[in-house]
């Protein structure tokens, strides 16, 4: 019974990273209709941001965190005014946004690897102590309990935007119908701007968290797949759906790795998936889909 | 433009000609019936460089040493190094040019598996020794049907290997008798390490309690971690590198598990102390050689003193090659490489990696020991020379 407490807490917490980052999949997908897989590389910067921001400027961790997420916020508007403007204007097919997402993520990853910062891990100071709150024989990290609340917060702040503001609700119009939004009177760019700027900054806040977590290398953003495929799962586009995927895939990974086999994790996690999307193409929670990509 | 080609290439051969006569007539100077030619092959420049220039370097120190002390059965010793990019066609290259130019007796090197593999069916052709250095690749000195490759030989220990010494050492040093592994799924070396590990523990009997994957890129092995912390084993071995053993050995620290850790060549990094310190504090790793061995030391400091550059530990490696050629040599009372081939499985040196003696069925060292590391204040600090047979 402990054990299997323990393993609640492992795939809760492996949840709730995905969940923060599939969020920003969802969102983008919502209005644009592609997987923007440049978030990957926002977040990886975001966790280079925010270990600088604290060993070189020796910043206390609030401030640190609050300037992360604002400066992976601008490169992700930055890339959405570079890359994704341009092929807007010209009204290119959603495969077009997919493919430039994918070389703005390549490019991002290989020009840290380039910069003196170089392809070397990193791992951020240790701010928390490390020793776990123990309830019974379950051990609770407290970078965990850190992340859960944050990833709350996070969250709720979001749904609070989208749901209860007047931003919220012209991103909600766009999401319905960008050309009947647009006849509204819906200023449609500023819209973008908003979701790229709210996606980077859950990026920036996702990344210095995982790299707090973890450790801090230039290829982390390809972690971000795992995240993707959870926002897949749990319907692109709707944001509970992303972070209801997020948990259950946390939760099914370490359920079929603690009671099955570990050595065949992904397998045993990925194939229910498939039967998943099999019986509910669209995902637990996902709206109908036309000609996405 | 082809005729213009055709022109470049002929004249290219005709002057290639010239100076391959040339060469071998150079060989032919009064000092040949003096000089012996030992041949040196790795990647001086590329990716390898840092490693193959410290091998060419201290192969270019023990001739000298060797020579000082009056060379081997009375003849001096001039090693000849040609750089392969770490490439394997290069290294084909490299070694017909070695045997049929130079007329070397032997070869040392390479440091890698893919090139050692490589050069096999020119050795057989002209039948001539070659001791590879850092080549850990089973297959380098016995093929998948298992019949063994005649001339190649090599000095360091095969990736299996390390597995048998840390259960090994486990078992019969550290008293314990509940055994995990937490291995790397998508790694060979990582799935050898760990089967021969729990292969050994057995037998010297232990009992193993847990056995764990997980797949390179993962940064989470709390699900797992678990699964074994439940089984209680005394001592987990972490078959894998120094990001993933960060990770794995904090997230362990963290989950509650208090069992000793235990690792291989994989782990020394600064990085790994940076990371985990504390979690990795009182493990203990399986690597080649301790640079604080004091035997090790003494070629360590004239290494220094020569180039003014620390050496690798490929330096060492190559030091025991050439001492264990040398008393190939010796033993054969002969400079015919035949000879001196069979040579290479009878003699025994103490070399610096340890005592070395080569197997007659797999050219592999024998029960070589490896230098038992324990890790004291975020300090690799040598413990002893162990082999578990």
């Amino acid at each position: 019974m402990n054990v299997f407490l323990q393993q609640v807490v492992n795939g809760l917490s492996i949840g709730s990273i995905y969940a923060l980052m599939s969020v920003g999949y969802s969102l983008v997908y919502s209005i644009m209709n592609f997987s923007n897989f440049a978030h990957g590389g926002v977040i990886m910067i975001g966790a280079y941001l925010g270990y600088f921001c604290l060993t070189q400027l020796g910043v206390p961790f609030i401030l640190a965190i609050i300037m992360t997420a604002i400066g992976a916020g601008l490169l992700a508007v930055s890339i959405e005014k570079i890359v994704y403007s341009p092929l807007r204007k010209r009204n290119a097919p959603s495969l077009y946004f997919l493919i430039s997402a994918m070389g703005a993520s390549i490019f991002l990853e290989n020009m840290v690897i380039a910069s003196p910062i170089g392809p070397t891990f990193r791992s951020y100071p240790a701010i928390f102590s490390t020793t776990p709150i123990m309830i019974g024989n379950t051990a609770l990290s407290r970078i965990d309990l850190l992340m859960f609340i944050i990833s709350l917060i996070s969250l709720i702040l979001l749904i609070f935007i989208i749901e209860k503001t007047k931003v919220g609700l012209s991103i909600r119009a766009t999401a319905f119908s960008i050309k009947g939004s647009k006849l509204m009177g819906v200023n449609v760019d500023k819209v973008i701007f908003i979701i790229f700027l709210l996606g980077g900054l859950l990026a920036g806040i996702a990344g210095m968290l995982f790299g707090m977590k973890y450790t801090v290398y230039p290829q982390m953003g390809e972690i971000t797949t795992k995240s993707f495929i959870a926002a897949v799962f749990g319907g692109l586009g709707s944001l509970p759906g992303a972070v209801i995927g997020s948990i259950l895939l946390g939760l099914i990974e370490t359920m079929s790795s603690a009671y099955i086999s570990s050595q065949y994790r992904d397998l045993i996690a990925f194939t229910l998936l498939i039967f998943i999307l099999i019986v509910k193409p669209t995902g637990l929670m996902g709206k109908s889909t036309e000609d996405k990509a | 433009m082809n005729k213009k080609l055709l022109l470049i290439i002929s004249v290219l051969m005709v002057f290639t000609m010239i100076f391959t006569a040339c060469q071998k007539a150079d060989t032919k100077t009064p000092s040949e019936e003096d000089t012996i030619k030992i041949g040196w092959i790795g990647g001086l420049t590329g990716d390898f460089a840092p490693w193959g220039t410290c091998e060419s370097n201290a192969a270019n120190l023990i001739a000298e040493q060797t020579n000082a002390n009056g060379g081997i059965l009375g003849k001096k010793v001039e090693i000849i190094s040609y750089d392969t990019r770490g490439d394997a066609t290069e290294s084909v290259n490299a070694v017909k040019r070695l045997i049929t130019q130079d007329k070397v007796i032997a070869i040392l090197g390479p440091n890698t598996s893919g090139p050692a593999m490589s050069i096999a069916s020119v050795l057989n052709e002209h039948k001539v020794p070659d001791i590879a250095t850092v080549a850990t690749n089973p297959k380098v000195t016995v093929q998948d049907d298992g019949t063994v490759n005649p001339y190649n030989f090599r000095i360091c220990f095969i990736d299996p290997y390390q597995g048998a010494v840390a259960a090994g050492y486990a078992v019969d040093r550290l008293g314990y008798t509940k055994g995990a592994v937490l291995y790397d799924v998508s790694s060979d070396a990582s799935e050898a390490f760990s089967q021969y590990f729990q292969e050994t523990f057995i037998e010297k009997g232990g009992e193993i309690v847990a056995v764990e994957g997980f797949k390179g890129g993962d940064v989470d092995f709390r699900p797992q971690l678990s699964k074994i912390k439940e089984a209680n084993p005394e001592v987990i071995l972490f078959p894998y590198n120094y990001k993933d053993v960060a990770l794995s050995a904090n997230q362990a620290r963290e989950l509650g598990i208090t069992a000793t850790l235990m690792g291989g060549d994989g782990w020394p990094s600064e990085v790994l102390m940076e990371m985990a310190g504390d979690a990795v504090e009182g493990s203990f790793i399986v690597n080649h050689l301790d640079i604080a061995d004091p035997i090790v030391k003494e070629f360590t400091d004239q290494y220094v003193e020569k180039y003014n550059i620390k050496p690798e530990i490929n330096a060492y490696l190559v030091h025991d090659a050439f001492k264990l050629l040398e008393a190939a040599i010796i033993d054969a009372n002969s400079f015919d490489t035949v000879k001196i081939t069979e040579s290479l499985t009878k003699v025994s040196v103490e070399g610096l990696t340890g005592t070395i003696k080569l197997s007659e069925e797999d050219h592999n060292p024998i029960g070589k020991q490896a230098a038992i590391q324990e890790i004291v204040n975020k300090e690799y600090v040598f413990k002893e020379r162990y082999s578990p047979y």
